[in-house]
């Protein structure tokens, strides 16, 4: 199952139940919560069993939702702690210069000149465009996600090209406290 | 209680000269610093900081949106890694 666990990304998890006709309380980790059901078909850690969602309500930052074929609150319970996947194709293809984090994550980090950085281990947003931050042994790095400082992504072949920035320290301990 | 408006915003002497100077060199060099609590000012656009939020230096690439922000707010000190789903990262 390993390489079908490569090929699909986790969209929500199922986190309780409402009511007694079977709807389920989902926590959805997509960009607008009400996606959790816009890629069609859902199914289970072993993808053994799939579901498709309808979205009925919106609580406390969960989506509420009926899974076909579940109709009573019992069956709802068991599925209490299930994770949610879809297969990565039937993600919409990304726009020019637009990157599924998924895809990056995992990536091997190299310079120009051919050397090992680390692997991609997460990518960021704190309000000042996206951040790439490079599993790098002891140190992470972080490094902003432009063409600048990211001259190649190449995912077919599982690689990035990092040109990191060069660095100055602003310091100025003669004004602190 | 709000900064009085007549002291104007608050920035760090030395963290102001840095990026000056950086400015006028036209390099783009990341200017590492401690100072979240310095104001993000006009001639601060287009320059790269790594702000520092107690465990390591986070690149905050500055745009006009950010002016009159502090550093601080673009490099938050507890880090939240959910899962990648369907979000996009764009190459700017």
């Amino acid at each position: 199952m390993a390489t079908s666990q490569q090929d699909r990304v986790c969209i929500g998890a199922i986190a309780g139940v409402r009511g007694l006709k079977g709807e389920v309380r989902i926590k959805s980790f997509t960009a607008d919560p009400d996606d959790v059901a816009a890629y069609g078909p859902v199914s289970t850690d072993n993808g053994n069993k799939s579901y498709r969602i309808n979205v009925t309500a919106h609580a406390k930052g969960l989506v509420i939702a009926r899974l076909d074929g579940i109709a009573d609150r019992t069956a709802a319970e068991a599925l209490k702690g299930t994770k949610l996947y879809v297969p990565k194709d039937v993600l919409p293809a990304p726009e020019d210069g637009e990157y599924y984090h998924a895809d990056l994550v995992g990536l091997t980090a190299k310079t120009e000149d051919g050397e090992h950085l680390g692997t991609v281990k997460a990518i960021h947003n704190f309000g000042a465009g996206d951040i790439i931050e490079i599993d790098a042994g002891d140190d992470d790095m972080m490094i902003p996600f432009t063409a600048n400082t990211i001259p190649v992504v190449d995912i077919e072949n599982d690689r990035i090209v990092v040109k990191p920035l060069p660095v100055v320290e602003a310091s100025g301990e003669a004004d602190e406290g | 209680m709000p900064r009085s408006i007549w002291k104007g915003p608050f920035v760090d002497g030395y963290l102001l000269k840095k990026a000056e100077a950086i400015r006028a060199a036209g390099r783009n060099d990341v200017i590492k610093t401690w100072s979240r609590r310095s104001t993000v000012l006009p001639q601060f656009v287009g320059l790269t900081f790594g702000v520092y939020n107690g465990h390591k230096f986070i690149p905050v690439l500055v745009t006009e949106d950010m002016i009159g922000h502090k550093l601080g707010e673009f490099s938050p000190t507890r880090m939240y890694y959910g899962h990648t789903s369907d979000k996009k990262a764009r190459r700017d």
